[in-house]
This record gives C-alpha cells, sequence and structure tokens, in this order.
C-alpha cells in the first residue's frame, strides 16, 4: 500500500486522494503571447522528474502540495499551499 | 440552514433486533441509528470568532472536540470548518442566529451512527485505514477518514467501558454504509441496536 502523508491528517494510504496535476502558475492572459498561452492550455510536462503537485485528502477536502520524484516514485516532501495553512 | 433531519437517511432499512436481544448485541457489537439529532455546520475564516461571539468553546487544535454544556459536542474539522452536534435548544439558536462576514453554512444531512463493542477492532480492520486503537481518547481526537469507499468523521470514544465509534457521512451514502456495517456486525455477533442501548 502506498502511503502519502497529508499535512494535515498525517499519514494515509493514497486511496483517500486524488491528484490533481502539477502546480503550473498560469501567465498573465493580457500579456501573454499566442504561443505562451497556447502552451499553458494544452501542454503538460510529462518528463519524469522532481515535480511540485497538487494534492486532495478527500475525506477532509484538504488541498496540499506534494513534491514527487516520478522517475523513482518517491515522495519528497508535503506542505501547504503558501498562505492556505 | 436547516440541517435537520424529518426521517433518517437509513430509517426504511434500520430494523433493529428485539429489545431483550440488544443488551448481548451491543457488549458483542452493536450499530445504531443517531441521524435525527440535531446539528450545525459552519465554515469559513470568521467562524471562529463568530461561534466564540456565541458563547461557544473552539477546539485549539484541528481535528479535535469539545464537549459542550448541556450535551453535545462541537468539533473541528480543518483550521476553519466546525461540526456542532447536540440537543435542539443548543442547536436552534445557532441556525437562527445571524451569520457574520466569513461564515458560511454547511449543509450537515449526515447519516450519524454509533458502532460500538468488544468486536470493534475487527469490524473497522475490515473497513477503514486508520487505526484508532493508539490514539489517545483523552485528547479528544476527531478522524477525517475514508470507510468502506465512503468519506467518514470519525470520533472514537468508550461507551460502558468498551471501544465505540461515532460515525457521520454524507447520507446519501448511509444506506450503503448501514448495510455494509451491519452485514459486517451481524457476522460478528452483533446487530443494529437503539442508541439508548449504548447507555
Amino acid at each position: 500500500m502506498k502511503i502519502l502523508t497529508c499535512p494535515l491528517n498525517g499519514p494515509r494510504p493514497v486511496s483517500e486522494f486524488f491528484y490533481w496535476g502539477e502546480v503550473r502558475p498560469m501567465p498573465d492572459p493580457a500579456a501573454a503571447s499566442d504561443d505562451e498561452w497556447a502552451d499553458y492550455v494544452f501542454n503538460r510536462n510529462g518528463a519524469p522528474g522532481v515535480k511540485r503537485e497538487w494534492w486532495c485528502h478527500t475525506p477532509s477536502n484538504t488541498w496540499f502540495i506534494a513534491e514527487r520524484d516520478t522517475e523513482k516514485d518517491l515522495v519528497l516532501k508535503t506542505y501547504f499551499y503558501p498562505g492556505e495553512e | 440552514m436547516i440541517s435537520a433531519l424529518a426521517v433518517s437517511p437509513v430509517a426504511e432499512i434500520a430494523t433493529l433486533l428485539a429489545p431483550a436481544d440488544q443488551p448481548a448485541a451491543v457488549a458483542r457489537l452493536g450499530l445504531a441509528d443517531v441521524s435525527l439529532t440535531a446539528r450545525h455546520g459552519c465554515k469559513g475564516p470568521g467562524t471562529v470568532a463568530w461561534l466564540q461571539g456565541l458563547g461557544l468553546p473552539i477546539p485549539p487544535q484541528p481535528n479535535s472536540w469539545l464537549p459542550l454544556d448541556g450535551g453535545g459536542r462541537i468539533a473541528r474539522l480543518g483550521f476553519t470548518e466546525f461540526l456542532i452536534e447536540g440537543p435542539d435548544a443548543l442547536i436552534a439558536p445557532l441556525v437562527s442566529a445571524p451569520r457574520a462576514a466569513g461564515v458560511y453554512p454547511v449543509l450537515r444531512q449526515d447519516a450519524a451512527l454509533i458502532l460500538g463493542g468488544a468486536r470493534l477492532d475487527e469490524l473497522l480492520r475490515q473497513t477503514c485505514n486508520v487505526n484508532f486503537r493508539p490514539l489517545e481518547l483523552a485528547a479528544r481526537p476527531v478522524v477525517l477518514t475514508s470507510m468502506v469507499g465512503v468519506g467518514v468523521t470519525v470520533i472514537p470514544e468508550l461507551r460502558n467501558g468498551q471501544p465505540a465509534v461515532r460515525i457521520w457521512c454524507d447520507g446519501t451514502y448511509g444506506h450503503y454504509l448501514w448495510e455494509t456495517l451491519l452485514g459486517i456486525a451481524v457476522e460478528l455477533g452483533g446487530g443494529a441496536v437503539a442508541p439508548h442501548s449504548f447507555n
């Protein structure tokens, strides 16, 4: 069983969580070029490596960030998005 | 927000054991429906100050609870969400009190259950990923987890010296959760009982 540690609820099986994708800062729609905007909307980075990802502990609806090495399948750390705790 | 239910989510299927059989079932593993208990949910950045203004104690830590004068309890779910449950005389003023800025109502039409008895741990090991035994009951913990795939709020406690849990879940899952838990409880020698059997 894979275990993920929620910053609020502690270690729980990964079945209690869902994944909401990599943290991707949105470019300013008014200032971004069409190429930059299209890249933000349509493209995702699938290269293995350390990713900052959104995860949610579903029973408590607690959203947080997990830094995960997708190459080694290791969770390095989990924490609240700054300002959310 | 009106959270009171006119009919329990499990009313149609909650057939209790004969009264004479209930004490023995509770000693092993009893399941009771307390969904009609009045409760109120609220959340938001202004909630702590609003509840304090209404004279309620605030559990200092997320995922903990405190008893209320006159019966009932207040549970802190996360940082700014609360579940208050108790007698109508306690909940009605909360429901009718004007809400302050940053206080949002949370509909709490839960299926609420009591599950307890000597064989509780055997059931929990089949249905839930959290080990409740090491939890320090004096710290009044609240556990938000998943039980047979349903998101639940759980408060572990002792009733008549036996381990027990209070469980709340979304009312629409109540039928499934009741049937599943009762099926296992019956296998373990227990059954459906009236809530006062635990007193």
